[in-house]
C-alpha cells in the first residue's frame, strides 16, 4: 500500500485485475483530453482486507436501508389512513411519515454513493490544462476575414438605397411583434372612472344611495354597533361583498361622545357632513399599498394596517401618524334612511394607493 | 187657578218647614271660643282623614340610602375593597391615571379580566398582560355580581361550553373578517402599535373568548350582541377552539406564523444540513 | 450455454458500436469522463440550487396535474370541515383539494414549496461564495450576470408560485404588487390595468400567473441554467491556490467516477433534506388563511423570505410623497415607488455591474482562475458584508411585526430601529469587516515569519518564559523565516502540519494507527518531487 505517486511506468502495477495495459490506455486517453493523472492510488490494492469488507458492509447496509425505507414509503403512501379528521389523530402523521421514509430512502442512497466515492474509489489527483485565453491569433484572423467577407458580400456599403431603407422599414416590424401582446393586454385604467369610483357610487344602485350591508348582505342599523365597536360593511349591491368590488370595504366605527366631539372639531371641509351622530365610516383600503387597514384600537382611536404598519388617527380624519402611508383614509358620507345606514354618495376622494395621475384632494 | 203673569217674579215661597227651615234660619249666636275650637277640630279631622287615606292608599316608597346586595354581590364587595379599590375607587368610579370607571362594564368584563389574571393588575404599561389568576372563578363571579349591581352591563350566558352549537365554517368566515387582522389567522396573536398587542388564545376558555368579544377589553373593539349575535359568537368560539385542537396535517406547525418561521427553518435546518453535507463530501482546499 | 453467456457479455460492446456508428460519441464521451473538477466544499453550493430546481420541476409537474388556476367562484365541499360551504375561487378550491383530497398531495405541495425556499437560499449562498472569492472576475463576468438573472427570475417565479393558490395571505401580497405597479410614474396605471385585465383583482391574474409560472419562467430559468453550466464547462471551474495549481490548469478529480459519484450522492442528500423538511415542517398552510377577500387580512402578513427584503424596505420607508402640478394637472409619485421599484433596481444593477466596477477600481484586466481568500481583498469583502448587512436589516424588518409580538418589543420602536439600523449597520459592518480582514492578513504573515505556536512553554537559564514556535521553513538564528504569502491558508496549529500521528476515528474514541507516515491535510499529496513538472499549454 503506497501513499505517494508512482512513476507512470510502474503505476500500472497498482491497478487491480484487467492488466497494466488498460490503465496505460486510460492515461493515454486522458492525455489526449489534456488531463494528466498525477496520482492514482487504489485504496485497497490487495483484495479481501478486513477494512475493505467493513466498508463494503456499511455501504451494503445503506443500500438495504434505502430499500427498506422505500418499501415503507410505498406502504405508508398506500395504506396509512390520511383523510382529514379534526383534532389529534394518527392519520395526521401521514405527511410526516412520508417525509421521513422518503428522506431515509434518499439519504441511504446518498450516503452509500458518497461513502463508496470517498472510501472505495481510488484516490486520484488529476491536472487538466485550461487552454484559456484568447483564440489562436491565426484563427482570429481567419475568422475575422470570413466575417468581413460576409459583410462585403452582402454589399450593404455598395447599396446606399438599401442602407437607408432597411432600418426605416424594420422599425415597424418590431412593433408588429409587440402589437398583439400589448394591444391585446392593454386596458384603459380610466374606463368608467374605475380608479376614482367605488361600489358606493349611487350609479350602481339606480341613482339611489347605496345601503350598507354586512358580509351576509343584511343591512346595518345604528344599534348594531356598540360604542367602542366597529363593523366591516360593504355596498348593498349585487356582488358588493365579493372581490368584484375590492375597493369598497368600509369600516363603520361608533365613537364615544368625547371622541366624536373631537373628530367633529377636526373635520376637514371635505368631510364636514360625512359623519352621522357619533358614527364615522372610513375606507378600509389603506392608502399606502391597498391592504385592509383593519386593526382598530378602540381606546387610542388608531387604525393600524398590518402590512407595513401605517397608523391612522381616527379622530383626525384618519390622518396617517406613523409608517409609510402619506394620505388620509377617505371618509364615506353616511346617513340613516328608514332606520338603516346608507352611503349618501361615493367617497369624495380616490381610495387606496396613489398613482401618477391621481386627482388632488381638494381639502 | 188663573195663570200667573210670566215675568212677574215668583213671590218667595212660604218659609219651608223642617230641616230646610232650620238650615235656612240664621244660626244661633255662639261664643267665639267655641267657634274657634270647632274650626280647629274640623281642621284636625280633615288633616287626619287626608293623611290616613294617603298613608293607607298611596304606594309605599322605599327611600333607602344603600341598596340591598345579593349574597354573591356582598362577597364581591368585600373582594373589591381588598383588591380593586386603590385603582378603581371606592365606588368603582375610577381613579385618574390609574384605573377606569367600572360603572356599567358588567359582570362579563369582570369575569374576563379577573379570570385571565389580568386584574388585579400589578403594573401599568402599554397593556396589561395575562398572568396566573389571583382570584378563583367563584370569586371572579362574585366580583362580577357586585360590579353588575353598581351599574349593570353585559353578562355572559350560563355554562362552561359555549360552542356546542357553533358552526365552524360560519365562525371561520366571521373570524377572518373581524378577528384575524389583530389575532392572526392562527389565533396566535399579533402586534398592535407602540407596544400593545392582541394576545393569542392558547389558554382562552369559551367564556373568556365570549367575554372579550362582548366587552372589548382595553383596545379590542366591542362586538355587542347586535353586531355579533350570541349564535355568531358561538360560531366564532367553535372555530377558534377547533383551530387550537386541530393537529397540523403538514407536520410541525412551527407556530403557524408564516414565512418568518419558514425562513428560520430553511436557514437553521435546511441550509445547515446541506452545508455540513458538503463539508463531509468534498475535501478541503 | 457458454455461447449464450459469451454473447451476453459482448452485448454492451455491440450496443456501443451501433451507437457510435451513428453519433461518433467515442471522443466527446471520453472527454466528458476525463474532465477535471476541483474538489472543495464551497464549490458544491451552486449544485444545491440545481438539485432543488430539479425537485421543483418534478413536484411542480405533479401539482400542475391537479391545480386549476381559474378565478371563478365555487363553494367548497371537500374534506376540510372548517371551510365547507365557503365561497372561494377555483384556484383556491383546487389547492385545497390537492392538500386534503389527493393522496400525498399535501406532501407534494410541501416538497415543492420547501424546494423553492432552498433554491433561493442556495442561490444566495452560492452568490456570496462566488463574490467573496472573486470568482466573478474575467472571464466569468457573463456568468455572474446570468447568476444575478437567475436570482431575479427565481424570485419572480416564486412570487408567481405562491400567489397561485389565491389565499388571503398571498392575495394581500398581490394587492401590494398591484399598488406597486400603480405607483410607477407615467405608465403605472396603464400597466396595472393591462396586467390585471382591469381594476384589482380582476378575473384573469391567476390564470396569467399560472402560465408565467409553469411555462414561461421555468423555460427562461432552464435556459439560463443551461448557459450558466455551459459556460462553466467551457471555462472550467475556478480553484483555490495551492501546490501545483496555476492560472492555467485545474487540479482535482476526474468527472467519472469520482466527481459524478459525489455529485449524484449529493443530489440524493439534498433531495433527502427537502423531503425531511416537507414531512416534518408544515409550510404555507393555506387552509388557515382562507380564500382571498379584499376585506380580510391578518397580523403577521409577510411574503416568502426571498421577497421579505422588499416588504422590509416598504415598512421602513418614511411617509414621503411627491406631489406637484404640471400643465394644470396634478401628478404624484407615491412613497411606495422608492422602496419597491427604485431600491431593488439599484440593488440588482449594482450587483450585476460589480465585476465591471471592480475592474475599473482595481485596474485589473487580466483573466483569473485562481480564487482569492476573502481576507486578502479586504475592500471587496467589506463592501460585500455591507451589502449583506443591508439585506439582512431589510429582511428582518420585513418580519418586524412578528418579532415585535413574540419578543414584546414596541412595533413603532422596531420600525425606527430598522430605519436607523439601515443607515448605521452597513457602514459599521464595512469598518468591522475591513479591520478583521487586515487582522487576519497580519496574523497569516506573522505565523509565516515566526512559525506556529506549539503551546510548549520553556524557561531559559535567565528565568524568562517563552513559547516554543515551530517554524514553517528554514529559520535564521532568530527563528524568523522568509516565506512569502502565496494565497493559501497558513497552518496555525500543530496538527495541521501533520506533526501528529493521524488518528482514525473509532466509534467512541480515536484510534491511532502507529507506523503510518503523517499526511498533511491542508494540501493533498501531490506526486513525488520527480513527478512535478511544469504543465504547459504546449500540446
Amino acid at each position: 500500500m503506497s501513499t505517494t505517486a508512482q512513476s507512470p511506468a510502474t503505476a500500472g502495477a497498482e491497478v487491480p485485475a484487467a492488466g497494466a495495459d488498460r490503465f496505460e490506455l486510460v492515461r493515454e486517453g486522458a492525455r489526449r483530453d489534456g488531463v494528466e493523472i498525477l496520482h492514482y492510488e487504489p485504496r485497497f490494492p490487495v483484495p479481501g482486507t478486513r477494512r475493505e469488507r467493513r466498508i463494503e458492509r456499511m455501504i451494503a447496509l445503506f443500500f438495504l436501508f434505502t430499500g427498506l425505507a422505500s418499501v415503507a414509503f410505498v406502504v405508508v403512501y398506500i395504506w396509512w389512513p390520511w383523510q382529514y379528521k379534526s383534532g389529534f389523530h394518527p392519520d395526521k402523521l401521514y405527511t410526516p411519515l412520508l417525509g421521513l421514509t422518503l428522506a431515509a430512502a434518499l439519504a441511504g442512497i446518498g450516503f452509500a454513493i458518497i461513502t463508496w466515492a470517498k472510501k472505495l474509489l481510488p484516490h486520484e489527483i488529476a491536472v487538466q490544462d485550461r487552454h484559456d485565453g484568447p483564440s489562436d491569433a491565426q484563427e482570429r484572423e481567419l475568422t475575422g476575414a470570413t466575417m468581413l467577407n460576409m459583410v462585403d458580400e452582402l454589399g450593404i456599403k455598395r447599396r446606399p438605397l438599401l442602407k437607408a431603407v432597411i432600418p426605416l422599414s424594420l422599425a415597424p416590424v418590431g412593433l408588429v411583434a409587440a402589437a398583439p401582446l400589448i394591444g391585446g393586454l392593454i386596458s384603459n385604467p380610466h374606463k368608467h372612472n374605475q380608479l376614482v369610483t367605488t361600489g358606493w357610487n349611487p350609479a350602481n344602485n339606480g341613482g339611489r344611495p347605496v345601503g350598507m350591508v354586512r358580509e351576509d348582505y343584511t343591512p346595518v342599523r345604528p344599534d348594531d354597533v356598540s360604542i367602542g365597536g366597529q363593523i366591516t360593511v360593504f355596498p348593498g349591491i349585487p356582488g358588493g361583498t365579493t372581490n368584484k368590488h375590492a375597493d369598497s370595504p368600509t369600516l363603520l366605527i361608533h365613537l364615544r361622545d368625547a371622541d366624536a366631539a373631537e373628530l367633529r372639531r377636526n373635520l376637514v371641509p371635505g368631510n364636514h357632513d360625512a359623519m352621522y351622530g357619533n358614527f364615522v365610516a372610513y375606507s378600509k383600503i389603506c392608502t399606502h399599498a391597498g391592504c385592509p387597514a383593519s386593526l382598530y384600537e378602540q381606546q387610542t382611536n388608531k387604525l393600524l394596517c398590518p402590512c407595513h404598519q401605517s397608523q391612522f388617527n381616527i379622530l383626525n380624519n384618519a390622518r396617517p401618524v406613523f409608517g409609510p402611508a402619506t394620505r388620509r383614509l377617505p371618509m364615506l358620507p353616511i346617513t340613516v334612511e328608514n332606520g338603516y345606514f346608507v352611503a349618501r354618495s361615493d367617497y369624495r376622494v380616490a381610495i387606496g394607493p396613489g398613482f401618477w395621475e391621481r386627482p388632488d384632494e381638494t381639502t | 187657578m188663573t195663570a200667573a203673569a210670566p215675568d212677574t217674579p215668583a213671590e218667595p215661597a212660604e218659609p219651608r218647614a223642617g230641616l230646610l227651615a232650620r238650615l235656612a234660619a240664621p244660626a244661633p249666636p255662639r261664643h267665639r271660643w267655641r267657634r274657634r275650637l270647632g274650626t280647629a277640630a274640623r281642621m284636625v279631622a280633615a288633616l287626619a282623614l287626608a293623611g290616613g287615606l294617603y298613608a293607607g292608599l298611596a304606594p309605599s316608597v322605599a327611600a333607602e340610602d344603600t341598596p340591598a346586595l345579593s349574597e354573591a354581590a356582598k362577597q364581591g364587595q368585600a373582594l373589591y375593597n381588598n383588591n380593586c379599590v386603590s385603582c378603581h375607587g371606592r365606588n368603582a368610579e375610577g381613579v385618574r391615571d390609574r384605573g377606569p370607571s367600572l360603572i356599567g362594564v358588567g359582570s362579563a368584563a369582570v369575569e374576563f379580566q379577573v379570570g385571565t389574571g389580568r386584574m388585579p393588575a400589578v403594573a401599568q404599561g402599554a397593556q396589561i398582560d395575562r398572568k396566573p389568576p389571583r382570584l378563583t372563578n367563584d370569586q371572579a363571579r362574585q366580583l362580577g355580581a357586585y360590579i353588575d349591581s353598581l351599574g349593570g352591563g353585559p353578562s355572559l350566558p350560563d355554562g362552561e361550553d359555549l360552542h356546542a352549537n357553533g358552526d365552524i365554517a360560519a365562525g371561520g368566515e366571521l373570524f377572518r373578517t373581524n378577528c384575524s387582522s389583530c389575532h392572526a389567522f392562527s389565533a396566535n396573536g399579533g402586534a398592535l402599535s407602540s407596544g400593545k398587542y392582541a394576545p393569542g388564545m392558547d389558554n382562552s376558555t369559551d367564556r373568556q373568548i365570549y367575554a372579550a368579544m362582548l366587552t372589548g377589553p382595553q383596545n379590542m373593539p366591542v362586538f355587542g350582541d347586535n353586531e355579533l349575535t350570541p349564535q355568531e359568537k358561538e360560531d366564532i368560539i367553535a372555530y377558534v377552539q377547533n383551530l387550537k385542537s386541530d393537529q397540523d396535517p403538514g407536520g410541525w406547525g412551527i407556530g403557524r406564523l408564516g414565512p418568518v418561521t419558514e425562513l428560520l427553518v430553511i436557514v437553521l435546518v435546511g441550509m445547515t444540513l446541506v452545508v455540513f453535507t458538503t463539508l463531509w463530501i468534498a475535501g478541503k482546499s | 450455454m457458454k455461447r449464450r453467456k459469451a454473447e451476453l457479455a459482448a452485448l454492451p460492446g455491440r450496443a456501443a458500436s451501433e451507437i457510435d456508428d451513428r453519433f461518433q460519441l467515442a471522443t466527446p464521451l471520453r472527454r466528458l469522463f476525463n474532465k477535471v473538477f476541483p474538489d472543495h466544499w464551497s464549490f458544491m453550493l451552486g449544485e444545491v440550487a440545481l438539485y432543488s430546481f430539479i425537485v421543483l420541476l418534478l413536484t411542480g409537474t405533479f401539482l400542475a396535474l391537479f391545480f386549476d388556476p381559474s378565478m371563478t367562484d365555487v363553494r367548497y365541499d371537500g374534506s376540510y370541515v372548517p371551510l365547507r360551504g365557503i365561497e372561494m375561487s377555483r384556484a383556491y378550491a383546487s389547492t385545497m383539494e390537492l392538500s386534503f383530497d389527493v393522496r400525498g398531495g399535501l406532501f407534494m405541495r410541501q416538497l415543492h414549496h420547501w424546494a423553492a425556499l432552498l433554491f433561493m437560499a442556495a442561490i444566495v449562498v452560492h452568490m456570496l461564495r462566488v463574490f467573496f472569492t472573486g470568482a466573478f472576475r474575467k472571464p466569468r463576468e457573463t456568468n455572474w450576470i446570468i447568476g444575478i438573472g437567475l436570482f431575479l427570475f427565481g424570485f419572480l417565479e416564486g412570487l408567481f408560485g405562491y400567489s397561485l393558490p389565491d389565499d388571503a395571505l398571498s392575495g394581500t401580497g398581490l394587492r401590494v404588487m398591484n399598488a406597486i405597479v400603480l405607483g410607477i410614474p407615467v405608465i403605472g396605471t396603464w400597466t396595472a390595468t393591462s396586467l390585471f385585465g382591469g381594476e384589482f383583482p380582476g378575473t384573469v391574474i391567476i390564470d396569467r400567473f399560472y402560465i408565467l409560472h409553469v411555462f414561461l419562467f421555468p423555460g427562461l430559468i432552464l435556459g439560463l441554467i443551461s448557459v450558466h453550466l455551459g459556460l462553466l464547462v467551457k471555462q472550467k471551474h475556478t480553484q483555490w491556490p495551492g501546490p501545483g495549481r496555476t492560472e492555467h490548469n485545474v487540479v482535482g478529480i476526474r468527472m467519472f467516477p469520482g466527481f459524478a459519484a459525489k455529485g449524484g450522492g449529493f443530489f440524493m442528500i439534498v433531495f433527502a433534506v427537502i423531503a425531511l423538511l416537507a414531512g416534518l415542517f408544515q409550510i404555507n398552510p393555506i387552509w388557515l388563511f382562507g380564500p382571498y377577500k379584499a376585506a380580510v387580512v391578518a397580523a403577521a402578513a409577510q411574503p416568502d423570505w426571498y421577497v421579505m427584503f422588499l416588504d422590509g424596505s416598504t415598512r421602513l420607508m418614511p411617509a414621503w410623497e411627491l406631489r406637484w402640478h404640471m400643465f394644470g394637472h396634478p401628478y404624484m409619485i407615491p412613497a411606495l415607488f422608492w422602496p419597491t421599484v427604485v431600491l431593488p433596481g439599484i440593488m440588482f444593477t449594482l450587483a450585476g455591474a460589480w465585476p465591471q466596477l471592480e475592474r475599473r477600481f482595481t485596474r485589473d484586466t487580466r483573466a483569473h482562475h485562481l480564487l482569492q481568500r476573502p481576507r486578502d481583498v479586504p475592500t471587496r469583502t467589506a463592501a460585500g458584508m455591507m451589502a449583506v448587512s443591508f439585506y439582512l436589516v431589510l429582511t428582518i424588518s420585513g418580519g418586524n411585526d412578528v418579532i415585535a409580538d413574540k419578543f414584546r418589543i414596541s412595533l413603532n420602536a422596531m420600525t425606527w430601529a430598522g430605519r436607523i439600523g439601515l443607515l448605521v449597520v452597513p457602514p459599521l459592518a464595512y469598518y468591522l469587516t475591513h479591520r478583521i480582514c487586515l487582522g487576519l492578513q497580519q496574523h497569516d504573515r506573522e505565523v509565516l515569519a515566526h512559525g506556529v505556536e506549539t503551546g510548549i512553554i520553556k524557561r531559559d537559564p535567565d528565568g524568562r518564559f517563552f513559547e516554543v514556535h515551530q517554524p514553517l521553513g528554514a529559520a535564521d538564528s532568530h527563528g524568523h523565516t522568509a516565506l512569502p504569502y502565496v494565497g493559501t491558508p497558513v497552518p496555525k496549529k500543530m496538527n495541521r502540519l501533520g506533526a501528529l500521528i493521524p488518528t482514525v476515528r473509532g466509534f467512541f474514541f480515536p484510534v491511532e494507527i502507529v507506523g503510518r507516515p503523517p499526511e498533511a491535510p491542508v494540501s493533498p499529496a501531490v506526486g513525488a518531487a520527480e513527478q512535478r513538472r511544469e504543465v504547459g499549454s504546449s500540446h
